[in-house]
């Protein structure tokens, strides 16, 4: 009987869990924004001396890159750059990582997904750099 | 009793689970900026195939909004001056596109309204107000170019027959999700404004809509982060600030909460007040003189977007060696050349031009003469002067070009530009025949002659305001050669042109001889006490 109440409270408790996760994350485009902008590109533009501008690539092909997750031709995963750790490695120097160093990572992913979505090549609202 | 305890300690997990959630949810977020989640409204739980079927669910609540938007320069496009010009895109004429007078299909997608494509636009109709224009939140609101201010809810081509498709917007989505406007509403029309992105203002482009602290400290995303509306504070749907109505020197105290102004709140004195420098006391004694802006915005065009400096239509409709209409672009790709519009030249990092302005603007309108004897012909022009009192050094973009004018009847000229008509000079390429639509639009005689003519225009620099450190410092004008180096009617301290030089030297010569007088005396003192000794 004690058995038979456990298993129930464990479906009911995987089944919130379901539900939770259910409830996806909506990337916020305008949050996102901020942080393509002020870490990616800056980053991209003091050490490679040329940004990446959101409508130079597809949506498609921001999608895949996201897919892929390798940054710099596989030397590091594009997950690392949305992570706390990464975060905190240049928020003494990044007002925008120091603002956002508490979101969670999978969060800011998102937000960036979003915000080049809308702003790829293909996208609702194509975006240069600045 | 280890089972129970299990358990116990699994449903406080999940009881306590939904506290911790509700702290750092996007829900909690939501709610804390607005009193109303729009989704639950029943109104807006529907399919909408029209901008007007969401304004009307809109109006279902919000019933007196475009009573009080019908009001606004944003709907009428009019706005009469202090001297009693009628102003406003209806009516006035600029160096950049002309005009939208019957190119409406085309600019007025930048109309607050629905369907406005030619003089038969009903402007008492409450439906035709767009609200989401400037209430999405989404950022998926458009309104493409072409189609009068229409939105597309359903996959189109357009223009018909040339393969650009233009996908749908769902207005559902869009309706349920409005909001306080934004910068990237009131720039989705005002950072685009001359026809593309920074072209008219120089001050205002698509890098305020999410800018670091270097370009803008107020707009500054992670920092103030301010709306356009934080100082066009806005009431009852009446922006202030038009540079219809500017204030060039505000005297009054800063805005204090609750309390009732009738002056205009965009002003810097208005938060500032009238002794804003607390460190250096000194920099105070200038306000009386230059406007904040002379100091705090040193360069326009400064988010990587390039404004406009001049346009030439006089050399418009070149083709190229394929026949077809020429198109030539600079090395970052933008145009410079392009056969429907003639020869640009694009700023970036712009200094201003510098003069005095007492908050009057007069324009050349479209019936005014202008002679092509006394170039340019000043399509508006700041009023001010050093004496009057009422001025301060203002900084300002001086647009120069060259556009058509009526060589008979020596007047600006209204030309049809865009559509798919034999008339639009941009799909015929003449010039008489654009120039006869649209003077024939405006009530307008037309000899059937066409020139051009240089004309200029004046836009005031306003926005952009750099932090403190990147202010301008002394010597940018108190020197030769300085940024007011032409700015006649006051003494800066520094600039050759305010030297005289028999003045120099006299007081040179005062300043020696007192020198002189004060050591003499002193000799004379010691040795006079010595021989009293």
């Amino acid at each position: 009987m004690k058995g038979k109440f456990t298993l129930g409270v464990l479906t009911l408790m995987l089944s919130a869990g379901a539900m939770s996760a259910a409830q996806a994350y909506d990337g916020d485009w305008k949050r996102g924004r901020i942080y393509y902008r002020q870490v990616c590109t800056v980053c991209h533009t003091t050490e490679l001396k040329k940004a990446i501008g959101p409508n130079e690539r597809t949506q498609a092909e921001w999608a895949a890159f996201f897919k892929n997750d390798k940054h710099g031709k596989g030397k590091d995963t594009v997950k690392h750059f949305f992570s706390k750790q990464y975060r905190d490695s240049i928020k003494a120097t990044n007002a925008a990582a120091a603002k956002f160093a508490a979101v969670p990572d999978n969060e800011l992913l998102e937000d960036v997904k979003a915000f080049l979505n809308r702003s790829a090549k293909d996208g609702d609202a194509p975006a240069g750099c600045s | 009793m280890r089972t129970g305890i299990f358990m116990a300690a699994l449903m406080a997990a999940m009881l306590l689970a939904p506290a911790v959630d509700a702290a750092s949810d996007p829900g909690s977020a939501k709610l804390l900026k607005s009193t109303a989640d729009h989704s639950q409204f029943k109104a807006l739980q529907q399919e909408f195939n029209s901008g007007p079927e969401v304004t009307k669910a809109c109006l279902s609540c919000h019933t007196e909004a475009s009573k009080q938007l019908h009001k606004t320069e944003h709907w009428k496009w009019e706005y009469r001056n202090a001297q009693g010009q009628l102003l406003g895109k209806k009516t006035l004429i600029n160096n950049f596109c002309t005009t939208p007078v019957t190119n409406e299909a085309a600019c007025n997608i930048c109309h607050i309204g629905y369907g406005w494509k030619d003089d038969s636009f009903d402007f008492t109709s409450e439906v035709n107000v767009d609200c989401l224009v400037c209430h999405d939140s989404t950022g998926n609101y458009r309104k493409p170019a072409g189609l009068a201010g229409n939105v597309v809810t359903k996959e189109m081509e357009f223009p018909p027959g040339s393969g650009n498709i233009i996908k749908p917007i769902n207005l559902k989505k869009i309706a349920q999700a409005v909001g306080k406007t934004s910068r990237d509403n009131c720039g989705a029309c005002h950072f685009y404004g001359g026809g593309g992105d920074g072209v008219k203002h120089g001050d205002m482009d698509s890098s305020l809509a999410s800018p670091d602290k270097a370009l803008d400290v107020h707009m500054d995303a992670l920092g103030n982060d301010f709306a356009c509306s934080t100082c066009h504070m806005t009431q009852g749907h009446q922006v202030p600030g038009s540079r219809y109505a500017p204030t060039a020197q505000d005297k009054g105290e800063a805005h204090l909460r609750g309390k009732a102004y009738k002056t205009n709140p965009t002003t810097c004195q208005a938060c500032h007040g009238q002794a804003p420098h607390k460190k250096i006391a000194k920099l105070n004694d200038h306000t009386d003189k230059v406007a904040c802006q002379t100091c705090h915005i040193p360069k326009f065009a400064r988010g990587g977007i390039a404004t406009k400096m001049s346009w030439d239509w006089s050399t418009a409709g070149k083709m190229g060696p394929d026949g077809k209409p020429l198109t030539i672009k600079d090395a970052k790709g933008h145009p410079i050349y392009t056969a429907i519009k003639g020869d640009f030249v694009l700023g970036e990092n712009v200094v201003p031009e510098y003069l005095w302005f007492n908050g009057t603007v007069t324009y050349t309108l479209r019936s005014d003469k202008i002679d092509k004897g006394k170039e340019p012909v000043r399509i508006n022009h700041f009023e001010g002067s050093a004496g009057d009192g009422k001025s301060l050094i203002w900084p300002v973009k001086i647009m120069r070009g060259k556009q058509a004018f009526d060589s008979v009847n020596k007047t600006l000229i209204v030309a049809h530009l865009a559509g798919n008509d034999d008339t639009a000079y941009w799909t015929n390429f003449n010039w008489e025949k654009a120039a006869a639509v649209g003077m024939a639009a405006v009530g307008e005689p037309f000899s059937g002659k066409v020139d051009f003519v240089k004309t200029e225009s004046t836009w005031p620099i306003t926005h952009m305001v750099a932090p403190a450190k990147d202010a301008l410092r002394c010597h940018d004008c108190h020197a030769s050669g300085g940024r007011l180096e032409k700015v006649r009617g006051v003494y800066i301290p520094g600039r050759a042109s305010d030297h005289a030089g028999w003045l120099d030297t006299t007081g040179w010569a005062i300043a020696a001889l007192t020198l002189l007088g004060v050591l003499g005396h002193g000799l004379a003192r010691v040795l006079a006490s010595r021989r009293n000794k």
